[in-house]
């Protein structure tokens, strides 16, 4: 079958389908019909795309962590902690690393030693080997929706079973979730398995069961420029509204300057609007999310706080409709409940604070604007022309041509030539453009301005610098200084 | 730089389902420039992908990064296939996020040590300060 952005034919669905469910005994569990009941019978307050769009209305930023462990009990006694002890608006349930390489047979040993030894031996909630009545089980225990985020390359058996399980909100992408996750997944898959799980949310929307859907903005969560993130968020928004998808919530990662940053936001807003309309997807209800720093964080938890307080901020002055909020622990791994509480009160104590300013409208912040929307438009344009006019296409071939590339990806599917570094203002650009199909205007911005940095900081531009500034924010500063 | 009679072979990688792809990069810029050849497995690397390239290329050492919290699952046996392949001796480093949750550095460095590490690096370590351990393991000195 040709790889085509084109709703997936319904018998055709069904045929995969059969393969899907019967890859994991679990699987079986998830019955289409039974989920539609389930998801149908749920309480309004956890519903995922309704407290997301009613949360826009009101021009309020929402904050969600991430959390998961290894068993049931352990993970509803977690993520009700964040609810009362942290004040979380939205929940997540963060699913393991081998599931999300759909290596079941591990995770079970990982289930199993978690229960020998009475502590969490996986980093995260193993859903497909617990199974749709688990998932059920922790869904009723809420007051707030809970989303499923992970990691996935082949989602299509985890949506199955969580999505019955009520889970209302589903992170990632055929993009987002294989160039950041994988090493050895070729595009043309992921991108069809996760029109599966696309067209599967389709079917619920057609039922009258909202689910939201969250590209995965950060990728790499290592110095990736605006433009980057937002041509892989609005290509997978595109994707997933052909499928039916009507809820969707495009993301990105904090760099650190807070106009780069907040005109991140705003034109991805714009561009993703812009781009729906353009091929006939008005229906869609669109909100946003921003992450929280998503590289290297300081060791000492002062300073931590310091971190997640800035992302709070400038999370609640771009206004986006969401935050993902990071912990004291960062810098450890996997933090303690207490720890992830703590991050989410430091971060709504900020959003309290800041909900009714507003940044004002300056020349600086609007040539930003007009910057990423013109880096993200020469990508996009040259990616649909590609794929003669076709996004799923044009996507494979961008990837392969690096006309998108993603820094620091871990996929052999990613170009991987592109060279970010920060400016002399700490805003993300670029040193080497690899293949992107930037205009000589846009690549002198580039220039001009890491060039400044070079001449302040008396060195040339090299990788020198680049790696600086990974270690920067985790040493106490946001521009990374020669040593 | 190391000394110019010998030059050490690491082979470098992540273990495990783990994707962790950007401080793999630093590692390998950081070993190579240090003057050390590097054989970087890179990302979600295997304990017989280990094994199979320190025998392929009869390295010094092998170098194992776990960020994920899955370390403790996915180094248990590393030293036993070492022996196995013939290769018992052969200096095992291991560093990064290596278990779930903030535990008491002591003693994860001692699980991973009678695990058959010869050194175990909390996270936030500094390229430099594994290269002064391997250089000081090996007999090395540093030259400026």
């Amino acid at each position: 079958m040709q790889l085509a952005n084109k709703k997936l034919d319904w018998d055709q669905f069904l045929q995969i389908r059969q393969e899907v469910i019967n890859s994991w005994p679990t699987g079986q569990e998830a019955d289409l019909a039974d989920g539609v009941a389930y998801q149908a019978q749920l309480p309004a307050k956890l519903r995922f795309a309704e407290k997301l769009e009613q949360a826009k209305q009101e021009g309020i930023t929402l904050a969600q962590p991430r959390a998961g462990v290894a068993l049931v009990h352990e993970h509803i006694e977690l993520l009700r902690y964040l609810v009362d002890e942290g004040g979380a608006d939205l929940l997540p349930t963060t699913i393991d690393s081998y599931t999300r390489q759909n290596r079941y047979n591990e995770a079970q040993a990982g289930i199993e030693e978690s229960r020998t030894v009475g502590r969490s031996m996986l980093n995260g909630f193993p859903a497909v080997n617990h199974g749709l009545a688990a998932c059920r089980q922790v869904v009723e225990a809420m007051s707030v929706p809970v989303q499923v985020r992970h990691g996935t390359p082949d989602a299509r058996l985890l949506a199955e079973i969580t999505l019955a399980g009520g889970f209302t909100a589903y992170e990632g992408g055929g993009i987002s979730y294989n160039i950041p996750y994988a090493k050895d997944v070729p595009l043309e898959r992921s991108i069809r398995d996760w029109q599966y799980v696309d067209r599967l949310v389709g079917y619920y929307e057609e039922q009258g069961i909202s689910i939201n859907r969250e590209p995965f903005g950060p990728l790499t969560g290592t110095l990736v420029p605006p433009s980057i993130s937002h041509s892989v968020a609005i290509v997978e928004a595109l994707l997933a509204a052909e499928q039916g998808v009507r809820s969707i919530t495009v993301g990105y990662g904090q760099c650190g300057n807070l106009i780069q940053d907040v005109a991140a936001i705003r034109s991805l807003e714009e561009l993703a609007e812009e781009y729906l309309n353009r091929f006939g997807y008005q229906d869609v209800v669109l909100t946003t999310v921003f992450h929280q720093w998503m590289g290297g964080f300081p060791q000492d938890e002062s300073k931590a706080f310091g971190v997640i307080s800035w992302g709070a901020a400038t999370a609640a002055l771009a206004k986006a409709t969401k935050v993902i909020v990071k912990t004291p622990h960062e810098a450890m791994g996997v933090p303690t409940k207490e720890a992830n509480a703590a991050g989410i009160r430091a971060t709504k104590q900020v959003l309290n604070m800041l909900k009714d300013q507003t940044m004002p409208e300056t020349k600086e912040l609007a040539a930003e604007v007009e910057l990423i929307k013109a880096e993200t438009r020469s990508i996009l344009d040259r990616l649909l022309e590609f794929g003669e006019g076709d996004v799923a296409v044009g996507a494979v071939r961008a990837f392969q041509a690096g006309i998108i590339d993603v820094p620091f990806a871990p996929s052999r599917y990613n170009a991987g030539k592109i060279l970010p570094a920060r400016d002399y203002r700490g805003a993300v650009r670029l040193l080497d453009f690899g293949n992107l199909p930037f205009s000589e205007e846009i690549k002198d911005v580039h220039r001009e301005k890491i060039g400044q940095r070079g001449k302040l900081e008396g060195r040339d531009p090299s990788f020198q610098m680049v790696i600086d500034d990974i270690y920067a924010i985790g040493k106490g500063m946001l521009v990374g200084k020669p040593r | 730089m190391v000394e110019e009679k010998k030059q050490l072979t690491l082979v470098l990688g992540v273990i495990g389902a783990d994707v962790h792809a950007v401080g793999n990069r630093i590692l390998e810029y950081a070993f190579t420039e240090a003057g050390f050849k590097v054989v970087n497995i890179g990302v979600m690397a295997s304990q017989e992908e280990f094994i199979n390239a320190a025998v392929e290329t009869n390295a010094d050492a092998i170098l194992v990064s776990s960020l994920y919290g899955h370390g403790e699952i996915d180094c248990r046996g590393l030293r036993e296939k070492a022996i196995e392949a013939g290769i018992g001796d052969i200096k095992m480093y291991v560093g990064g996020n290596l278990v779930v949750g903030k535990q008491d550095w002591d003693d994860v460095k001692q699980r991973f040590l009678k695990m058959g590490f010869d050194r175990a690096y909390p996270p936030g370590t500094m390229p430099q300060e594994a290269i002064d351990d391997i250089l000081e393991d090996f007999g090395l000195k540093q030259k400026c």
